[in-house]
């Protein structure tokens, strides 16, 4: 048996026939002189060129392969997923499988992980893509990644990340989160540390992502934000959520008592009557909030799983 | 896997409900089928609620020496829950369920096994198809709005006899009406999937119009297919899109009314739109709320959540020949 090793390398693969072996020869060539235990987890994400066979021979070569197939396609953050579960290292380092990140830099990766940081995350200053279509509106995402989220990051595109494995292997990772991990981690509260990476223009194959759909972004973010804020309160958020529309309902509900009560007419219906709907939704969002704290009560996540995680235990007398 | 960890070769599973034809001959005619096939098998009949009819000419038919289990329910639970109960009796390596009335030509039989070669799942298309013009109509429009929907092309969901490979029920819990879209389900799960064309029994006829009931929970599968498939992991995605565009049509009015108060003196009494809007802006916040909840449901369960299937996990270890291949759960 080879040591249990210390660092995982998970490079998930998309009909990346061309880029494999020299993946797997940069990976070695740039971990192998620091001298640390390692494997590599190559996942392939259901190909239909090559890809699979060529990894298989890799993995007959190399003991350190481990090779996780998908039985067919099914996306970046399941890709990613598989192999954060199936990597056992103490660090976990993702990068890309199409030759865009560069192994050479997981020596500094390792390093912040070693000066305590829980997650590091790679910035491509000198981004080799296009300006219009790529750069400009990844810096909009990230910008208001962000301001959303409260963890500024100035390039969550890139998939050059170190975690500590202990900690990503408890955040939930699923849909397309893959580009919100360390948003989504922050449930955790976790130390991030940002470093530049180098960054080369793709090779081979064809570019997977294009301009990605604004509005799912979006959503996402607001998932995120939800989520990592709010899960162990729902009824707080719901009741949040209730109280403008509680406030203006009692204030189109007086409005039109008072007219009633002033002016001998009849009581306004439509401004008393969205009073009262307003009112109702107010309930209802409550109940939703009620519901919420069921759903979390039966549940499996625990922020004490979180909190765990990352927090530090200090005795004064020892 | 070994042959010898499964007592015999098929199980064929039947689930009897309101339509079946008479269980004798139709027991003749499936064993008559699977003998071709010249493998070991087992039948399996579960009876979908009381069908003493049915039972009846089981038990006629048990008295005449024949072999096969029944798996009675005490009422009916539809189909798919009566091919799951039926699956935890079997034993077999591959899984034929059938209909209990006559859909196919059992002569076909073989053929829909066979194909399990070089698949996991194979369903059967009846080929060359009788019904009116009408009845086709109605079943293109169906298989035509659910391959939109899905992406995949069936051309008869509606057919009961199909084979698969063990994994594919073990892996995919069928409930509700599901039975027909297993198809759909085991190829999201990544099995291989295939339509064979087999030949339709001459006793397979629908006289007329079905009851408008049938027509509605049809349109209704497709709806939930259409969550199943697209939104199980992101209900924002969903009610986030309608709750949005909602509440985005009832804040323009609730503008306008404003303004028409504010500065063209329209009185607020006088505008039954202002409840209108309201109620709009007040329902897309509830649908918003709710596919939160949703989301708050997808995250607390996450840990139960796997988005992919994995096929094999290879690693070789110097001085072992073989790798340590650990198929996927």
């Amino acid at each position: 048996m080879t040591p249990a090793p210390a660092l995982s390398v998970i490079v998930p693969f998309y009909n990346e026939e061309d880029s494999i072996a020299r993946m797997h020869a940069a990976i070695v060539a740039a971990v192998e002189p620091l001298g640390v235990p390692f494997e590599m987890v190559f996942v392939d994400d259901g190909s239909r060129d090559r890809t699979a066979e060529f990894a298989t021979e890799l993995a007959r070569q190399d003991p350190r392969v481990v090779f996780v197939k998908f039985r067919r396609n099914y996306g970046q953050t399941p890709a990613m997923a598989a192999g954060i579960q199936e990597a056992c290292g103490r660090v976990l380092i993702t990068m890309d499988g199409d030759l865009q990140n560069d192994p050479a830099d997981i020596a500094q990766f390792l390093q912040k992980i070693d000066e305590g940081n829980d997650i590091v995350v790679g910035w491509r200053f000198n981004r080799q893509d296009k300006l219009i279509t790529r750069k400009i509106p990844s810096q909009i995402a990230n910008w208001l990644i962000g301001k959303i989220t409260g963890v500024p990051i100035k390039d969550n595109g890139c998939s050059l990340k170190a975690y500590r494995g202990s900690l990503i292997k408890q955040i939930p990772l699923y849909s397309e989160m893959h580009r919100f991990i360390p948003a989504m981690a922050s449930i955790a509260g976790p130390r991030i540390a940002e470093i530049k990476v180098r960054h080369h223009a793709r090779q081979f194959g064809q570019s997977k992502y294009g301009l990605s759909r604004v509005y799912k972004v979006l959503l996402d973010l607001m998932v995120i934000k939800t989520v990592t804020t709010f899960t162990a309160r729902p009824l707080l958020w719901f009741t949040m959520l209730a109280t403008p529309l509680l406030v203006l309902g009692t204030v189109a509900v007086g409005y039109s008592l008072w007219q009633w009560a002033t002016t001998e007419g009849p009581i306004p219906l439509p401004v008393a009557g969205t009073g009262v709907l307003l009112w109702m939704s107010a309930f209802i969002l409550i109940c939703g909030g009620i519901l919420g704290e069921l759903i979390y009560g039966f549940g499996d996540v625990r922020e004490s799983d979180f909190s765990r995680l990352t927090g530090t235990i200090w005795r004064s007398h020892e | 896997m070994s042959e010898s960890r499964f007592p015999v070769d098929i199980s064929v599973i039947v689930p009897v409900g309101a339509r079946h034809a008479d269980p004798v001959e139709l027991f003749g005619e499936y064993c008559s089928g699977l003998d071709a096939l010249g493998r070991s098998y087992e039948i399996i009949f579960v009876l979908d609620g009381p069908r003493e009819k049915f039972a009846a000419g089981l038990k006629r038919l048990a008295a005449g020496g024949a072999n096969f289990t029944v798996v009675g329910l005490t009422r009916p639970f539809g189909e798919a829950t009566a091919l799951m109960a039926g699956f935890e009796q079997a034993t077999g390596r591959v899984i034929v369920t059938l209909p209990a009335y006559h859909q196919i030509e059992a002569a076909e039989l073989p053929k829909l096994v066979g194909a399990l070669e070089d698949s996991d799942l194979t369903i059967a298309r009846r080929w060359p198809r009788a019904g009116g013009p009408f009845e086709r109509l109605r079943r293109g429009a169906f298989h035509r709005l659910l391959g939109s929907v899905t992406g995949l092309k069936f051309r008869d969901l509606g057919c009961g006899a199909r084979a698969c490979d063990r994994r594919v029920l073990e892996e995919i819990q069928l409930y509700g009406d599901q039975h027909r879209f297993l198809p759909v389900l085991a190829d999201r799960k990544g099995f291989r999937v295939r339509e064979i064309d087999i030949r339709q029994s001459p006793k397979d006829h629908h006289e007329g119009l079905y009851e408008p009931r049938v027509y509605t929970r049809g349109f209704l599968d497709i709806f939930t297919v259409f969550f199943l498939v697209r939104f199980t992991k992101k209900p924002l995605r969903f009610f986030g899109m309608i709750g949005v565009s909602l509440f985005a049509v009832g804040a323009l009015l609730v503008t306008w009314i404003v303004v028409e108060r504010l500065f063209f003196g329209q009185e607020l009494t006088q505008r039954p739109a202002l409840l209108l809007s309201t109620l709009l802006v007040v329902l897309g916040l509830q649908l918003f709320a709710l596919g939160l909840l949703g989301e708050l449901i997808i995250f607390t369960h996450a840990k139960q959540i796997r988005d992919y299937q994995i096929d094999t996990v290879l690693n070789f270890q110097p001085g072992r020949s073989e790798p340590s291949i650990r198929s996927g759960t």
